[in-house]
């Protein structure tokens, strides 16, 4: 009898208590990623300020949450229109931001840019130019900037000779040859969810299997023109690969 | 398990990008609701029906609502006298046309200003199309719910033609009672019940409270929502094989139809449910991702209980099936005549 008062009591604060929870984790999840440089998987650069300054909400809602839930102003109330009831959405919402603070976000892989269409021709398309200048030096250019000036001016044999150095990880399309790979970066726009892959074939003297998947490599060498899979491609004949360590930020923009 | 990892890299990437736009909505929303006199605004609505219909799909610009909110501000605007074009245009346009979901999207999409335009376009364009026809049923009550029907009665008693014989507050139940304008305390319209008793406190401060319950209720609610709209969008890139997606997102028909349905059953607020079509934009087509971005704000299952205490069945399903037919129309013409 006593209980049964007691949680009928107890329910609102309860409510009120997970929801708050949930969205105090929130905040505290956001202002991790910013803290330790997560950020920078998850979302463009742009947005940081945007999303720091939701995080730095949350913590504000659940202080101002804690100070009526302690001058126990809490009354039952109607609810909003639910989809399930308020304690379950509010799990939800907790369960979304522990298992973000548990489980640290990898950047994505081969097999995503696999997923993502690394092979078709079209994706290249997508990737439009804010601004377009030709670097003079080839050497300079980065992967995303030789695949744009491809994508302006298509004529492999164009770049023929041309210095190359640049860096991304390794993926082992399934219609190439076995002396080769490519070196691929992902482009993001907004956030993760929109990341498409750019890539180059990279000619190498012996089997691809010296360079595991996923491995990033600083490479160096000239671009050459072959024939694979019946089409004229730019591929890079590297002359140096060199292991580096996985960049913080992994995305072009 | 590195699908486990991009999948949750995924997941991640769209709650946190998408809760500064979910945050903003609610907060924006609720402080118009709170602090905004509606009855003065609904006496600047144009009479002319089609003037009305284009007018109410604008208001979204003053209170930006996603579609988890504009079913009980459209039914506080039928009570307080808007006319059916206006209620309507409202309801299918305010969680499109107003400045928050305009930024998200632009957001989600800055390199493809033209889904942005057209989603605004043909949101409009079907919000006023509809809020029009309904213009021409001269007497909206048969669509209307009796308790809404009744509540309008009351407090528009400048249209006594068709007047009750009993006035409302005759019946048997408890009443709030303002003047002139009383409101039954039933579960049926617990709403109405609030629109009328929640704008009361007068001074500013008393009204805060009442903003930060609404802020954390709408928060968790739509939260909750956007956690299992993305987990359904990650689990779709994940683990369907991508010749499967592009085999339906690559037809002009098949994919409109997949991503319109999609948007009917997902239940995403509208503030964010930009960054959701994202993770669909390479591999579906553009007419798909604007089928998806028109319909999903305009038909929600979650709100289809709150909209069936405002209009009877038969409207509800009057109103949706020419939105859908609408939506298919608009976007078959991108994707089979200009993209």
């Amino acid at each position: 009898m006593l209980t049964k008062r007691l949680r009928i009591k107890l329910a609102p604060y309860l409510a009120d208590g997970l929801a708050t929870l949930a969205l105090c984790m929130w905040g505290v999840l956001i202002l991790q990623y910013w803290q330790s440089g997560k950020m920078g998987l998850l979302i463009h650069p742009n947005y940081y300020g945007l999303t720091l300054a939701a995080g730095c909400f949350l913590l504000m809602l659940t202080c101002l949450q804690v100070l009526k839930l302690w001058r126990r102003r809490v009354q039952a109330r109607p609810q909003h229109l639910s989809l399930l009831s308020p304690p379950v959405m509010s799990g939800i919402m907790l369960v979304a931001a522990l298992i973000g603070l548990l489980v640290t976000p990898r950047p994505f892989t081969s097999q995503t840019a696999i997923q993502r269409g690394l092979q078709d021709k079209t994706m290249v398309t997508r990737a439009r130019p804010q601004v377009f200048r030709t670097t003079s030096k080839p050497e300079s250019r980065t992967l995303l900037e030789w695949i744009r000036t491809l994508d302006v001016y298509p004529e492999p044999d164009a770049y023929a000779g041309q210095k190359v150095n640049v860096d991304g990880f390794v993926v082992y399309p399934e219609q190439l040859p076995d002396n080769y790979f490519t070196l691929t970066r992902f482009v993001i726009s907004c956030c993760a969810a929109d990341a498409y892959p750019v890539g180059l074939p990279v000619k190498l003297d012996q089997s691809r299997k010296a360079y595991t998947v996923d491995s990033w490599l600083a490479i160096q060498g000239e671009m050459a023109t072959e024939t694979l899979n019946g089409e004229r491609q730019l591929v890079i004949q590297a002359k140096s690969l060199k292991p580096i360590p996985e960049p913080d930020n992994p995305y072009f923009y | 398990m590195s699908q486990f990892g991009s999948g949750l890299t995924l997941f991640l990437s769209l709650m946190v990008e998408a809760m500064p736009f979910l945050i903003f909505g609610v907060l924006v929303s609720g402080i118009l609701l709170l602090f905004v006199n509606e009855q003065q605004l609904i006496a600047m609505f144009p009479k002319n029906p089609f003037l009305g219909a284009l007018s109410g799909s604008l208001f979204g610009f003053l209170f930006p609502v996603c579609e988890c909110g504009n079913v009980p501000v459209a039914r506080r605007l039928l009570i307080q006298g808007a006319s059916a074009p206006v209620a309507i245009g409202f309801l299918l346009a305010a969680p499109t046309i107003n400045p928050v979901v305009i930024w998200a999207t632009w957001t989600a999409f800055p390199d493809q200003p033209e889904i942005v335009i057209l989603r605004l376009v043909f949101s409009f364009a079907i919000a006023t199309i509809v809020g029009w026809v309904f213009s021409w049923q001269s007497d909206l009550k048969p669509f209307l719910q009796p308790n809404i029907a009744a509540l309008m009665i009351a407090s528009s008693a400048t249209s006594s033609a068709d007047a009750p014989e009993t006035p409302s507050f005759l019946k048997p139940g408890s009443y709030f009672l303002e003047p002139g304008n009383p409101v039954a305390l039933e579960a049926a319209n617990l709403d109405a019940v609030l629109a009328i008793a929640a704008p009361k406190p007068k001074s500013i401060w008393n009204r805060l409270p009442l903003l930060l319950d609404n802020t954390v209720q709408e928060l968790r609610e739509m939260g909750g929502v956007l956690v299992l709209g993305s987990l359904l969008a990650t689990i779709i890139q994940v683990t369907v094989p991508r010749n499967i997606i592009l085999a339906i997102g690559q037809g002009p028909v098949t994919s409109v139809f997949a991503m319109v349905i999609l948007g009917g059953v997902i239940s995403i607020c509208s503030t964010v449910d930009a960054f959701f079509a994202l993770s669909f934009a390479s591999t579906f087509t553009s007419g798909a991702l604007l089928g998806f971005l028109v319909f999903g704000p305009m038909f929600d299952l979650k709100s289809m209980g709150l909209l069936l205490m405002v209009f009877k069945p038969r409207a509800v399903f009057y109103i949706f099936a020419i939105v859908f037919q609408l939506t298919l129309i608009f976007t078959l013409i991108i994707n089979l005549w200009i993209s």
